[in-house]
């Protein structure tokens, strides 16, 4: 009798010791002592990161941290976790792209009103989903987010599309605005955040350059798209875009759409679709069985490794889809 | 060393203690009787549904999802309850029927234009969303579950071991039965949000299933069921602060081990 009660003691007690000496030991394995001298900025994703570490360079005492996973991709669902939270408490500033993606900027804002948030899409002119297709019934809004789960409907028009970082002049924007934020909160660096950040506008401006020249050569067909994101893509070629269908994540793809989009192809003499890999290649493969079209699958480069270059390599990338876009028109 | 209290320093996590402090004495001695009543198919069930109460919530373009949710739930109780009466098909038959078409349904509506991803927070659940006002709530839920259990504890466990022998003892057997689902249902809506569907009746069966492998009487069962699952409430919360995981599911976990335990002990003391 008095057995049992002993038992449930050294059962709980035990349980308490072990879950707590273990997670001690995993947080003293993965925390690394900071310096409390340095400035903290943290970025929400990965774009952000990858345009921050090209303005942050090797300036002396900045401590970049990226909130999300690099795997993460968009921030479609992404839940704070109280270790996000504790990260964000110990920032001197916190760069996002803005346009909704950070669904969670609100709880961010509320609990942290001194946390310096600088916003890399404040002054740009983002696209809004009305813009393109207002009429395109069947287009699916694709929002982040933004309201809380409440029951707002999901078919508002004006909702921004956030994706900027996919125009290289876009995301040229994108780095000033971080440059000139960090600027002004570390005005001792500031020389060097701006001499980082011109030195990545050169490549940057190379880059336009020669999608411009591809640009020249592939303007006027008719696209389908696969994701939202490609819309900035689009706007760069000016290509024109006969169907937005945005597949991510927990998107499930229903009959009715393949069919739509085949029509769309008959329709408007579409030359090509430009489709995520991770996600649209299922839906391309239907579609590709039924029509003969091109299906050019583009990065989206909102994942990867932390490699400073890896938006010039990604981009590069896809300026080589495009070109094979403007050589078979020939 | 990690600091043990840097973790109320955070008002969210306050919030979190407050609601769990609030929370698995509940669910531990609502268990007891879930358990006994073999109800565990039916308050999965009810989890589920959750997801219907939203995506109806949605369609009717109700700001607060919380409440379709609830009403939802409620309704939704008293039918199974009503129909697994009529005693057509086994229970359990009527139950999975039931929670497929709320799931299905729930998930028909949400996916809609692919939205999903906006809801698929609420599988797993997030321990930050506990606001203040849903603190009120559960103390609400609190008081009135107690107040229940005072009043027709005896009756609901008459119920539980015959049910027409209770019938013919003049107790409201059906009365009862629907009060005790309603409550059910009140407490896990109210939890959901930060608990999530997939593990919510975890916390509500396990707790009292370690209690009935070692417990001799009721009043063991009830207060090891409260223990263990205050236990792995508190713990589960702490330990997800510092080692960044969901803090549901670490509390599920912490309750399995705690089941597992118990089971080994009555198999060696059983012996």
């Amino acid at each position: 009798m008095k057995n049992k009660y002993v038992f449930v003691l050294v059962m709980l007690v035990g349980l308490l010791v072990a879950s707590l000496g273990l997670t001690t030991i995993y947080v003293g394995s993965t925390q690394q002592p900071q310096e409390d001298e340095k400035l903290h900025i943290v970025t929400s994703f990965y774009p952000m990161y990858i345009a921050a570490m090209n303005v942050v360079g090797d300036t002396e005492n900045v401590e970049l941290t990226n909130l999300s996973e690099p795997q993460t991709g968009c921030l479609h669902d992404f839940q704070l976790t109280p270790a996000d939270m504790q990260l964000l408490s110990e920032a001197d500033a916190f760069i996002i792209n803005g346009g909704g993606v950070e669904s969670f900027m609100e709880d961010v804002a509320s609990a942290y009103p001194n946390l310096v948030i600088i916003n890399a899409s404040e002054h740009l002119d983002l696209l809004t989903e009305d813009e393109e297709h207002e009429d395109e019934e069947t287009h699916e809004e694709h929002d982040h987010g933004e309201e809380p789960e409440s029951g707002e409907h999901v078919h508002d028009h004006g909702d921004v599309n956030a994706h900027a970082w996919m125009s290289v002049e876009m995301y040229r924007g994108q780095v000033q605005a971080i440059a000139q934020g960090l600027a002004e909160l570390d005005p001792e660096h500031e020389q060097s955040y701006l001499d980082h950040a011109a030195q990545y506008d050169v490549k940057l401006a190379e880059l336009q350059s020669e999608q411009e020249e591809i640009a020249s050569m592939v303007s006027g067909q008719s696209v389908i798209l696969f994701h939202e994101a490609y819309e900035y893509v689009a706007g760069d070629y000016g290509l024109n875009v006969a169907l937005v269908m945005d597949l991510d994540e927990e998107r499930q793809v229903s009959a009715g759409e393949v069919a739509q989009v085949l029509e769309e192809i008959d329709e408007h003499g579409v030359t090509c679709i430009l489709a995520e890999e991770l996600y649209g290649q299922k839906m391309a493969q239907t579609v590709q069985k039924s029509a003969d079209i091109r299906v050019l699958y583009l990065d989206t480069l909102n994942r990867g490794d932390y490699d400073p270059d890896s938006y010039l390599t990604g981009m590069h990338h896809n300026l080589e889809l495009m070109r094979q876009l403007a050589e078979t028109e020939d | 060393m990690i600091n043990l209290t840097s973790w109320l320093d955070y008002g969210f996590m306050r919030n979190a203690l407050i609601a769990i402090l609030i929370i698995t004495p509940l669910f531990g001695v609502l268990g007891t009787m879930i358990v006994n009543k073999k109800m565990a198919y039916f308050s999965d069930a009810l989890g589920h549904s959750a997801l219907t109460g939203i995506a109806v919530g949605v369609i009717l373009g109700v700001t607060d999802t919380t409440l379709s949710m609830v009403i939802f739930a409620i309704v939704f109780a008293l039918l199974l309850n009503k129909i697994s009466s009529m005693n057509t098909a086994s229970t359990d038959t009527i139950i999975s029927v039931f929670s497929s078409c709320a799931v299905a349904i729930g998930l028909a509506i949400l996916s809609r234009g692919g939205n999903f991803s906006k809801y698929s927070g609420i599988l797993v659940g997030d321990v930050l969303s506990i606001t203040p006002g849903e603190i009120w709530l559960l103390v609400v839920i609190f008081a009135v579950t107690f107040l229940f259990w005072g009043v027709a504890f005896n009756m609901l466990n008459a119920i539980s071991i015959h049910k027409t022998l209770a019938k013919s003892k003049g107790i409201p057997v059906k009365l009862i039965e629907n009060l005790f689902a309603v409550l059910i249902a009140l407490i896990v809506m109210l939890s959901i949000k930060w608990v999530g569907i997939l593990i919510i009746n975890a916390l509500l069966i396990l707790p009292a299933a370690s209690s009935r492998n070692i417990a001799s009487n009721m009043r063991e069962y009830h207060l090891f069921a409260v223990i263990f699952s205050m236990f792995s409430g508190i713990v589960g919360l702490i330990v997800s602060f510092y080692a960044n995981v969901a803090t549901g599911p670490m509390i599920v976990i912490l309750a399995s081990i705690i089941y597992f335990l118990t089971f080994l002990y009555n198999r060696k003391a059983g012996k």
